[in-house]
Protein backbone atom coordinates (compact mmCIF):
# COMPACT_ATOMS: atom_id res chain seq x y z
CA UNK A 1 0.00 0.00 0.00
CA UNK A 2 1.22 3.60 -0.70
CA UNK A 3 1.56 5.74 2.39
CA UNK A 4 0.21 9.37 1.61
CA UNK A 5 2.97 11.47 4.67
CA UNK A 6 0.77 14.42 3.61
CA UNK A 7 -2.79 16.03 3.60
CA UNK A 8 -5.39 14.46 1.23
CA UNK A 9 -6.28 16.99 -1.58
CA UNK A 10 -8.71 19.18 0.02
CA UNK A 11 -8.23 18.35 3.26
CA UNK A 12 -7.57 21.76 5.75
CA UNK A 13 -4.04 21.84 6.64
CA UNK A 14 -3.75 22.67 11.04
CA UNK A 15 -0.94 23.01 12.95
CA UNK A 16 -1.36 21.91 16.45
CA UNK A 17 1.54 21.84 19.05
CA UNK A 18 2.25 18.68 20.31
CA UNK A 19 3.03 19.84 23.95
CA UNK A 20 0.30 21.78 23.83
CA UNK A 21 -1.85 18.96 23.10
CA UNK A 22 -0.63 16.96 25.77
CA UNK A 23 -1.10 19.56 28.21
CA UNK A 24 -5.00 20.43 27.45
CA UNK A 25 -5.86 18.85 23.95
CA UNK A 26 -9.90 20.24 24.44
CA UNK A 27 -9.83 23.54 23.01
CA UNK A 28 -7.88 22.63 20.10
CA UNK A 29 -10.50 19.57 19.75
CA UNK A 30 -13.34 22.05 20.05
CA UNK A 31 -11.80 23.99 17.40
CA UNK A 32 -11.60 21.01 14.90
CA UNK A 33 -15.10 20.24 15.61
CA UNK A 34 -16.28 23.34 14.54
CA UNK A 35 -14.14 24.07 11.53
CA UNK A 36 -12.26 21.39 10.50
CA UNK A 37 -13.35 17.58 11.40
CA UNK A 38 -11.11 16.30 9.37
CA UNK A 39 -7.82 18.21 9.60
CA UNK A 40 -4.31 16.99 8.71
CA UNK A 41 -1.91 17.66 11.48
CA UNK A 42 1.87 18.19 10.16
CA UNK A 43 2.97 17.27 13.76
CA UNK A 44 0.64 14.45 13.88
CA UNK A 45 1.61 13.08 10.98
CA UNK A 46 -2.31 12.71 10.38
CA UNK A 47 -5.82 13.62 9.89
CA UNK A 48 -7.72 14.23 12.84
CA UNK A 49 -11.32 13.01 12.51
CA UNK A 50 -13.11 14.83 15.47
CA UNK A 51 -16.55 14.67 15.93
CA UNK A 52 -18.60 12.11 17.44
CA UNK A 53 -20.63 10.64 14.48
CA UNK A 54 -17.53 10.77 12.13
CA UNK A 55 -15.91 8.22 14.28
CA UNK A 56 -18.34 5.97 15.05
CA UNK A 57 -19.04 5.98 11.23
CA UNK A 58 -15.29 4.91 11.20
CA UNK A 59 -15.73 2.37 14.00
CA UNK A 60 -17.97 0.62 12.03
CA UNK A 61 -16.24 0.22 8.82
CA UNK A 62 -12.95 -2.00 9.70
CA UNK A 63 -12.63 -2.97 6.07
CA UNK A 64 -12.46 0.81 5.15
CA UNK A 65 -10.69 1.97 8.55
CA UNK A 66 -7.79 -0.73 8.84
CA UNK A 67 -5.70 -1.43 12.09
CA UNK A 68 -2.77 -2.56 9.92
CA UNK A 69 -0.86 0.43 9.95
CA UNK A 70 2.36 0.85 8.21
CA UNK A 71 5.08 1.79 10.29
CA UNK A 72 3.35 1.62 13.44
CA UNK A 73 5.34 2.08 16.36
CA UNK A 74 3.38 0.04 18.51
CA UNK A 75 4.26 -2.34 15.38
CA UNK A 76 8.42 -2.18 16.26
CA UNK A 77 8.10 -2.12 19.90
CA UNK A 78 5.50 -4.95 20.28
CA UNK A 79 5.48 -6.93 17.20
CA UNK A 80 2.31 -8.36 15.06
CA UNK A 81 -0.83 -8.44 17.63
CA UNK A 82 -4.04 -8.09 17.45
CA UNK A 83 -4.46 -4.45 17.67
CA UNK A 84 -3.28 -3.92 14.64
CA UNK A 85 -4.85 -6.68 12.96
CA UNK A 86 -8.17 -6.88 10.98
CA UNK A 87 -10.53 -9.89 11.31
CA UNK A 88 -9.98 -12.61 10.73
CA UNK A 89 -6.31 -12.91 12.06
CA UNK A 90 -7.70 -10.38 15.08
CA UNK A 91 -10.93 -12.03 15.80
CA UNK A 92 -8.87 -15.82 15.98
CA UNK A 93 -6.49 -13.84 18.39
CA UNK A 94 -9.59 -12.00 20.01
CA UNK A 95 -11.65 -15.05 20.67
CA UNK A 96 -8.29 -17.23 21.77
CA UNK A 97 -7.75 -14.48 24.40
CA UNK A 98 -10.90 -13.06 25.32
CA UNK A 99 -13.05 -15.61 27.50
CA UNK A 100 -11.31 -14.54 30.57
CA UNK A 101 -12.24 -10.54 30.45
CA UNK A 102 -16.22 -11.72 30.00
CA UNK A 103 -18.07 -9.64 32.54
CA UNK A 104 -19.06 -13.40 34.31
CA UNK A 105 -15.43 -14.81 34.30
CA UNK A 106 -14.72 -11.20 36.30
CA UNK A 107 -17.57 -11.37 38.65
CA UNK A 108 -16.57 -15.29 39.41
CA UNK A 109 -13.23 -16.02 38.66
CA UNK A 110 -11.17 -12.64 39.83
CA UNK A 111 -13.52 -10.40 42.17
CA UNK A 112 -12.21 -11.41 45.00
CA UNK A 113 -8.39 -11.76 44.52
CA UNK A 114 -9.30 -7.97 43.22
CA UNK A 115 -10.72 -6.80 46.42
CA UNK A 116 -8.23 -8.53 48.38
CA UNK A 117 -5.46 -7.06 46.87
CA UNK A 118 -7.55 -3.59 47.41
CA UNK A 119 -7.81 -3.95 51.11
CA UNK A 120 -3.81 -4.94 51.14
CA UNK A 121 -2.65 -1.66 49.37
CA UNK A 122 -5.06 0.04 51.80
CA UNK A 123 -4.06 -1.37 54.43
CA UNK A 124 -0.68 -0.27 53.67
CA UNK A 125 -1.56 2.86 53.50
CA UNK A 126 -4.35 3.69 55.67
CA UNK A 127 -1.99 4.35 59.44
CA UNK A 128 -0.59 7.49 56.87
CA UNK A 129 -3.31 9.45 56.39
CA UNK A 130 -1.87 11.01 53.09
CA UNK A 131 -0.97 9.62 49.98
CA UNK A 132 -0.55 9.83 46.28
CA UNK A 133 -3.92 7.72 45.39
CA UNK A 134 -2.04 7.25 42.04
CA UNK A 135 1.11 5.47 42.87
CA UNK A 136 0.28 4.43 46.38
CA UNK A 137 -2.79 2.24 45.37
CA UNK A 138 -4.05 2.54 41.76
CA UNK A 139 -1.17 1.34 39.78
CA UNK A 140 -0.30 -1.53 41.60
CA UNK A 141 -4.03 -2.69 42.13
CA UNK A 142 -4.56 -2.50 38.50
CA UNK A 143 -1.13 -4.24 37.65
CA UNK A 144 -1.78 -6.95 40.26
CA UNK A 145 -5.25 -7.34 38.58
CA UNK A 146 -3.79 -7.77 35.25
CA UNK A 147 -0.71 -9.79 35.93
CA UNK A 148 -3.45 -12.04 37.57
CA UNK A 149 -6.06 -11.58 34.53
CA UNK A 150 -2.95 -12.96 32.24
CA UNK A 151 -1.79 -15.64 34.14
CA UNK A 152 1.86 -13.50 34.37
CA UNK A 153 2.27 -16.10 38.49
CA UNK A 154 5.87 -14.81 38.59
CA UNK A 155 5.84 -11.38 37.31
CA UNK A 156 4.97 -8.43 40.24
CA UNK A 157 2.52 -5.54 40.11
CA UNK A 158 6.14 -3.70 39.85
CA UNK A 159 6.94 -5.95 36.86
CA UNK A 160 3.87 -4.93 35.07
CA UNK A 161 3.82 -1.81 35.57
CA UNK A 162 7.38 -1.24 34.54
CA UNK A 163 6.80 -2.92 31.32
CA UNK A 164 3.97 -1.24 30.58
CA UNK A 165 5.58 2.42 31.25
CA UNK A 166 8.88 1.14 28.92
CA UNK A 167 6.17 0.00 26.23
CA UNK A 168 3.64 2.87 26.37
CA UNK A 169 6.94 5.48 26.19
CA UNK A 170 8.19 3.47 23.14
CA UNK A 171 4.50 4.08 21.52
CA UNK A 172 4.92 7.18 21.76
CA UNK A 173 8.30 7.63 20.60
CA UNK A 174 8.26 9.89 17.73
CA UNK A 175 11.62 11.56 18.79
CA UNK A 176 13.44 8.02 17.99
CA UNK A 177 14.78 8.23 21.19
CA UNK A 178 17.13 5.48 21.37
CA UNK A 179 17.25 5.04 25.23
CA UNK A 180 13.84 4.77 24.76
CA UNK A 181 14.32 1.87 22.68
CA UNK A 182 16.00 0.03 24.80
CA UNK A 183 14.15 0.54 27.77
CA UNK A 184 11.51 -1.12 25.83
CA UNK A 185 13.57 -3.96 24.33
CA UNK A 186 14.63 -4.80 27.84
CA UNK A 187 11.12 -4.98 28.94
CA UNK A 188 9.59 -6.65 26.09
CA UNK A 189 12.58 -9.07 26.51
CA UNK A 190 11.36 -9.63 30.07
CA UNK A 191 7.77 -10.43 29.13
CA UNK A 192 8.59 -13.00 26.53
CA UNK A 193 10.52 -14.74 29.15
CA UNK A 194 7.44 -14.82 31.65
CA UNK A 195 5.10 -15.86 29.13
CA UNK A 196 6.91 -18.99 28.18
CA UNK A 197 7.38 -19.81 31.30
CA UNK A 198 3.32 -19.52 32.11
CA UNK A 199 2.69 -21.09 28.90
CA UNK A 200 4.38 -23.95 30.21
CA UNK A 201 2.21 -24.01 33.38
CA UNK A 202 -0.67 -23.53 31.54
CA UNK A 203 -0.15 -26.30 29.27
CA UNK A 204 -0.20 -28.79 32.16
CA UNK A 205 -2.27 -26.58 34.41
CA UNK A 206 -4.88 -24.49 33.05
CA UNK A 207 -5.49 -21.72 35.29
CA UNK A 208 -8.56 -19.56 33.58
CA UNK A 209 -6.47 -16.85 32.79
CA UNK A 210 -5.52 -14.98 29.08
CA UNK A 211 -2.89 -16.73 28.74
CA UNK A 212 -3.99 -20.48 29.47
CA UNK A 213 -6.85 -19.36 27.11
CA UNK A 214 -4.81 -18.96 24.58
CA UNK A 215 -2.88 -21.71 25.05
CA UNK A 216 -5.49 -24.09 24.70
CA UNK A 217 -7.73 -22.31 21.93
CA UNK A 218 -8.37 -23.93 18.70
CA UNK A 219 -7.28 -22.90 16.73
CA UNK A 220 -3.85 -22.66 18.51
CA UNK A 221 -2.22 -19.74 19.01
CA UNK A 222 1.59 -19.52 18.39
CA UNK A 223 4.04 -19.05 21.45
CA UNK A 224 5.15 -15.77 19.64
CA UNK A 225 1.78 -14.46 19.24
CA UNK A 226 0.70 -15.19 23.11
CA UNK A 227 4.04 -12.95 23.86
CA UNK A 228 3.13 -10.22 21.66
CA UNK A 229 -0.71 -9.70 22.38
CA UNK A 230 0.47 -9.87 26.01
CA UNK A 231 2.70 -6.98 25.52
CA UNK A 232 0.14 -5.36 23.71
CA UNK A 233 -2.49 -5.92 26.74
CA UNK A 234 0.43 -4.51 29.47
CA UNK A 235 0.82 -2.11 27.15
CA UNK A 236 -2.55 -0.38 27.57
CA UNK A 237 -3.85 -2.66 30.53
CA UNK A 238 -2.30 -0.16 33.20
CA UNK A 239 -2.88 3.40 32.49
CA UNK A 240 -6.50 3.12 31.15
CA UNK A 241 -7.96 1.77 34.51
CA UNK A 242 -5.35 3.76 36.30
CA UNK A 243 -6.43 6.96 35.04
CA UNK A 244 -10.16 6.53 35.51
CA UNK A 245 -10.24 5.94 38.62
CA UNK A 246 -8.02 9.31 39.49
CA UNK A 247 -9.87 11.13 37.26
CA UNK A 248 -13.00 10.22 38.81
CA UNK A 249 -11.69 10.16 42.60
CA UNK A 250 -10.74 13.85 42.20
CA UNK A 251 -13.80 14.93 40.49
CA UNK A 252 -15.52 13.96 42.97
CA UNK A 253 -13.18 14.92 46.07
CA UNK A 254 -13.86 18.54 44.21
CA UNK A 255 -17.77 18.30 44.64
CA UNK A 256 -18.21 16.84 47.85
CA UNK A 257 -22.34 17.04 47.26
CA UNK A 258 -22.08 14.60 43.95
CA UNK A 259 -20.16 12.64 45.90
CA UNK A 260 -22.34 12.34 48.72
CA UNK A 261 -25.09 11.80 46.65
CA UNK A 262 -22.80 8.92 45.49
CA UNK A 263 -21.89 7.80 48.40
CA UNK A 264 -25.84 7.32 49.48
CA UNK A 265 -26.54 5.24 46.20
CA UNK A 266 -24.07 2.71 45.37
CA UNK A 267 -25.72 1.73 42.31
CA UNK A 268 -24.42 5.30 40.77
CA UNK A 269 -20.87 4.15 40.98
CA UNK A 270 -21.04 2.59 37.12
CA UNK A 271 -22.38 6.15 36.09
CA UNK A 272 -19.64 7.89 37.31
CA UNK A 273 -17.22 5.12 35.73
CA UNK A 274 -19.02 5.77 32.35
CA UNK A 275 -19.03 10.03 33.22
CA UNK A 276 -15.80 9.60 34.16
CA UNK A 277 -14.23 7.65 30.83
CA UNK A 278 -16.51 10.00 28.92
CA UNK A 279 -14.67 13.56 30.53
CA UNK A 280 -11.28 12.36 30.57
CA UNK A 281 -10.78 9.44 27.99
CA UNK A 282 -7.87 7.83 29.02
CA UNK A 283 -7.40 6.82 25.65
CA UNK A 284 -7.55 10.04 23.60
CA UNK A 285 -6.95 8.99 20.05
CA UNK A 286 -6.26 5.78 18.04
CA UNK A 287 -4.71 5.01 14.65
CA UNK A 288 -6.34 3.94 11.18
CA UNK A 289 -5.24 3.48 7.70
CA UNK A 290 -7.84 3.50 4.81
CA UNK A 291 -7.93 0.25 2.53
CA UNK A 292 -9.72 2.34 -0.28
CA UNK A 293 -10.68 5.92 -1.36
CA UNK A 294 -12.90 7.01 0.65
CA UNK A 295 -15.05 10.30 1.53
CA UNK A 296 -15.47 11.17 5.47
CA UNK A 297 -16.98 14.72 6.93
CA UNK A 298 -16.60 16.31 3.51
CA UNK A 299 -12.74 15.15 2.15
CA UNK A 300 -12.29 12.26 0.03
CA UNK A 301 -9.25 10.45 1.24
CA UNK A 302 -7.27 8.38 -0.80
CA UNK A 303 -6.05 4.85 0.00
CA UNK A 304 -3.77 4.73 2.51
CA UNK A 305 -4.43 7.57 4.08
CA UNK A 306 -3.63 7.72 7.96
CA UNK A 307 -6.23 8.88 10.35
CA UNK A 308 -6.64 9.35 13.84
CA UNK A 309 -10.14 8.84 15.68
CA UNK A 310 -9.90 11.39 18.38
CA UNK A 311 -12.55 9.37 20.48
CA UNK A 312 -11.23 12.31 23.34
CA UNK A 313 -12.85 14.50 21.01
CA UNK A 314 -15.65 12.71 19.85
CA UNK A 315 -16.65 12.41 23.63
CA UNK A 316 -16.76 16.05 24.10
CA UNK A 317 -18.82 16.64 20.72
CA UNK A 318 -21.65 19.64 22.02
CA UNK A 319 -23.67 18.29 19.30
CA UNK A 320 -24.20 14.77 21.33
CA UNK A 321 -24.00 15.66 24.97
CA UNK A 322 -24.65 18.89 26.29
CA UNK A 323 -22.26 21.55 28.39
CA UNK A 324 -19.82 18.15 27.27
CA UNK A 325 -17.28 19.97 28.82
CA UNK A 326 -18.56 19.50 32.26
CA UNK A 327 -18.68 16.29 34.64
CA UNK A 328 -22.01 15.78 35.39
CA UNK A 329 -22.66 12.35 36.45
CA UNK A 330 -26.80 13.04 36.02
CA UNK A 331 -26.31 13.46 31.83
CA UNK A 332 -28.66 12.04 29.73
CA UNK A 333 -26.98 8.71 29.05
CA UNK A 334 -25.71 8.45 25.41
CA UNK A 335 -23.14 6.01 24.72
CA UNK A 336 -19.78 7.36 24.70
CA UNK A 337 -16.41 6.56 22.63
CA UNK A 338 -14.21 5.87 25.52
CA UNK A 339 -13.96 1.73 24.95
CA UNK A 340 -13.43 2.28 21.24
CA UNK A 341 -16.37 0.53 18.93
CA UNK A 342 -16.35 -2.06 16.10
CA UNK A 343 -14.62 -5.31 16.53
CA UNK A 344 -11.61 -4.03 18.33
CA UNK A 345 -13.89 -2.52 21.06
CA UNK A 346 -12.10 -2.69 24.17
CA UNK A 347 -11.62 -6.09 26.05
CA UNK A 348 -10.28 -5.22 29.19
CA UNK A 349 -13.77 -2.89 29.65
CA UNK A 350 -15.53 -5.39 31.90
CA UNK A 351 -12.22 -5.74 34.37
CA UNK A 352 -11.97 -2.09 34.49
CA UNK A 353 -15.71 -1.45 35.37
CA UNK A 354 -15.74 -4.10 37.99
CA UNK A 355 -12.26 -3.32 39.30
CA UNK A 356 -12.64 0.66 39.50
CA UNK A 357 -16.53 1.07 39.71
CA UNK A 358 -17.44 -1.74 42.26
CA UNK A 359 -13.95 -2.17 44.02
CA UNK A 360 -11.98 0.53 44.14
CA UNK A 361 -13.77 3.77 44.19
CA UNK A 362 -16.11 2.51 46.51
CA UNK A 363 -13.32 0.81 49.00
CA UNK A 364 -11.48 4.42 48.99
CA UNK A 365 -14.08 6.18 49.93
CA UNK A 366 -15.59 3.51 52.64
CA UNK A 367 -12.09 2.90 54.23
CA UNK A 368 -10.33 6.47 54.34
CA UNK A 369 -12.36 8.66 56.57
CA UNK A 370 -12.78 12.47 55.52
CA UNK A 371 -10.70 11.91 52.60
CA UNK A 372 -9.86 15.22 50.95
CA UNK A 373 -7.66 16.33 47.95
CA UNK A 374 -4.10 17.33 49.96
CA UNK A 375 -3.49 21.22 50.03
CA UNK A 376 -1.78 22.62 46.73
CA UNK A 377 -3.76 20.04 44.35
CA UNK A 378 -5.13 21.85 41.67
CA UNK A 379 -9.23 21.14 41.31
CA UNK A 380 -10.67 19.40 38.50
CA UNK A 381 -12.07 22.66 37.45
CA UNK A 382 -8.70 24.43 37.09
CA UNK A 383 -8.45 24.35 33.71
CA UNK A 384 -5.95 21.80 32.58
CA UNK A 385 -5.45 21.53 36.55
CA UNK A 386 -2.15 22.71 36.59
CA UNK A 387 -0.04 20.16 35.17
CA UNK A 388 -1.80 17.38 37.08
CA UNK A 389 -3.58 16.26 33.67
CA UNK A 390 -1.41 14.99 30.87
CA UNK A 391 -1.32 13.45 27.86
CA UNK A 392 -3.73 13.33 24.44
CA UNK A 393 -2.97 9.87 23.14
CA UNK A 394 -3.33 8.84 26.30
CA UNK A 395 -4.71 11.32 29.68
CA UNK A 396 -4.89 10.98 33.08
CA UNK A 397 -3.55 12.41 36.32
CA UNK A 398 -0.16 12.14 37.36
CA UNK A 399 -0.74 12.22 40.64
CA UNK A 400 -3.38 12.40 42.95
CA UNK A 401 -2.19 13.64 46.69
CA UNK A 402 -4.75 13.19 49.28
CA UNK A 403 -5.14 12.81 53.41
CA UNK A 404 -7.57 11.94 55.38
CA UNK A 405 -7.97 10.73 59.30
CA UNK A 406 -5.56 8.36 60.12
CA UNK A 407 -6.57 5.39 62.16
CA UNK B 1 -37.12 -10.51 2.54
CA UNK B 2 -38.24 -11.04 6.05
CA UNK B 3 -39.77 -7.89 7.94
CA UNK B 4 -39.45 -6.86 11.40
CA UNK B 5 -41.06 -4.43 13.67
CA UNK B 6 -38.78 -2.87 16.17
CA UNK B 7 -40.73 -1.36 19.00
CA UNK B 8 -39.49 1.77 21.36
CA UNK B 9 -40.31 2.25 25.11
CA UNK B 10 -42.61 4.60 23.63
CA UNK B 11 -44.78 2.50 21.82
CA UNK B 12 -42.90 3.78 18.65
CA UNK B 13 -42.89 1.14 15.39
CA UNK B 14 -39.95 1.13 13.48
CA UNK B 15 -40.72 -1.49 10.14
CA UNK B 16 -37.29 -2.79 8.77
CA UNK B 17 -37.01 -5.13 5.81
CA UNK B 18 -33.99 -6.95 5.21
CA UNK B 19 -32.79 -9.87 2.88
CA UNK B 20 -32.58 -12.95 4.56
CA UNK B 21 -29.37 -13.88 6.32
CA UNK B 22 -28.80 -9.92 7.65
CA UNK B 23 -27.89 -9.91 11.40
CA UNK B 24 -30.78 -8.16 13.22
CA UNK B 25 -28.82 -6.14 15.25
CA UNK B 26 -27.38 -4.53 11.41
CA UNK B 27 -30.89 -4.08 9.96
CA UNK B 28 -31.59 -2.19 12.90
CA UNK B 29 -28.55 0.03 12.06
CA UNK B 30 -29.05 -0.01 8.90
CA UNK B 31 -32.11 1.58 8.78
CA UNK B 32 -31.08 4.09 12.04
CA UNK B 33 -33.58 2.54 14.17
CA UNK B 34 -33.00 4.25 17.44
CA UNK B 35 -31.93 2.83 20.75
CA UNK B 36 -29.47 -0.25 19.27
CA UNK B 37 -26.28 1.13 20.19
CA UNK B 38 -24.19 -1.99 19.50
CA UNK B 39 -20.73 -0.36 20.15
CA UNK B 40 -19.00 -3.24 19.36
CA UNK B 41 -20.17 -3.76 15.79
CA UNK B 42 -21.54 -7.38 16.63
CA UNK B 43 -19.07 -9.28 18.37
CA UNK B 44 -20.96 -10.26 21.69
CA UNK B 45 -18.57 -8.22 23.33
CA UNK B 46 -20.37 -5.48 24.98
CA UNK B 47 -23.90 -5.96 25.97
CA UNK B 48 -25.47 -2.78 24.03
CA UNK B 49 -27.88 -4.07 20.98
CA UNK B 50 -30.18 -5.29 23.92
CA UNK B 51 -33.96 -6.38 22.33
CA UNK B 52 -36.77 -8.21 23.86
CA UNK B 53 -38.07 -10.57 21.41
CA UNK B 54 -42.28 -10.58 21.50
CA UNK B 55 -43.07 -13.73 23.80
CA UNK B 56 -44.88 -15.16 20.78
CA UNK B 57 -42.06 -15.50 18.79
CA UNK B 58 -39.22 -16.80 21.26
CA UNK B 59 -39.77 -20.30 19.71
CA UNK B 60 -38.81 -19.31 16.15
CA UNK B 61 -35.92 -17.45 17.26
CA UNK B 62 -34.38 -19.82 19.56
CA UNK B 63 -32.39 -19.08 22.82
CA UNK B 64 -28.93 -17.43 23.34
CA UNK B 65 -25.78 -19.12 22.63
CA UNK B 66 -23.29 -19.56 25.78
CA UNK B 67 -21.29 -16.38 25.03
CA UNK B 68 -24.52 -14.38 24.31
CA UNK B 69 -26.52 -15.72 28.03
CA UNK B 70 -23.30 -14.69 29.84
CA UNK B 71 -23.25 -11.01 28.16
CA UNK B 72 -27.39 -11.16 28.61
CA UNK B 73 -26.62 -11.13 32.76
CA UNK B 74 -24.93 -7.48 32.53
CA UNK B 75 -26.90 -5.63 30.39
CA UNK B 76 -28.13 -1.66 31.43
CA UNK B 77 -31.75 -2.73 30.93
CA UNK B 78 -33.24 -5.69 33.09
CA UNK B 79 -32.80 -9.42 31.41
CA UNK B 80 -35.89 -11.01 31.36
CA UNK B 81 -36.41 -14.63 29.79
CA UNK B 82 -36.69 -12.97 26.23
CA UNK B 83 -33.94 -11.18 25.86
CA UNK B 84 -31.55 -11.61 23.12
CA UNK B 85 -28.56 -9.83 21.52
CA UNK B 86 -29.86 -8.53 18.29
CA UNK B 87 -26.27 -8.75 16.95
CA UNK B 88 -26.56 -12.82 17.16
CA UNK B 89 -30.23 -13.35 15.34
CA UNK B 90 -30.08 -13.77 11.76
CA UNK B 91 -32.88 -12.85 10.03
CA UNK B 92 -34.88 -15.80 7.69
CA UNK B 93 -38.20 -16.04 6.42
CA UNK B 94 -39.61 -17.86 9.26
CA UNK B 95 -38.39 -14.89 11.08
CA UNK B 96 -40.86 -12.98 8.94
CA UNK B 97 -43.55 -10.53 11.19
CA UNK B 98 -41.06 -10.74 13.85
CA UNK B 99 -41.59 -8.05 16.45
CA UNK B 100 -38.81 -6.99 19.10
CA UNK B 101 -39.08 -4.16 22.03
CA UNK B 102 -36.39 -2.19 22.84
CA UNK B 103 -35.11 -1.50 26.07
CA UNK B 104 -35.17 1.67 27.82
CA UNK B 105 -30.89 1.93 27.66
CA UNK B 106 -28.23 0.21 26.61
CA UNK B 107 -25.44 1.56 28.12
Amino acid sequence: MNTPTTAAPGAPVVELDLDELRRDPYPAYAELRRTAPLAWVPSVGRHLLTRYDDIVHAEKLPEVFSSREEGSLLLRTVGPNMLREDDPDHRRLRSAAEPPTRPRQVRDRWADAFEKTAHDLLDRIAGRGEADLIADFAEPLVAANLALVLGLRGASAEDVSDWSRAMMAANGNYADDPGIWLRAERATRAIEDAVAEAVTAARSEPDGSVISSMVHADPPVELSEIQNNVKVIIGGGVNEPRDVFGVGAWALLNRPEVLDRVLAEPASWKRVFEETARWVSPIGMYPRQLTREYEIAGVTLPAGSRVALVIASGNRDESVFERAEEFDVDRPHRPHLAFGGGPHFCMGAWVARHEVSALAWPLVFSRLRGLRLAEGTPASDDGPAAGRLDGWVFRGLTSLNVTWQAA
Amino acid sequence: MPTVIFRSPDGTAHQVTAASGTVLMQAALAHGVPGIVAECGGNASCATCHVYIDPAQTGPVGPPNDVEDEMLDFTAAERRPTSRLSCQIRLSDTLDGLVVHLPEEQV
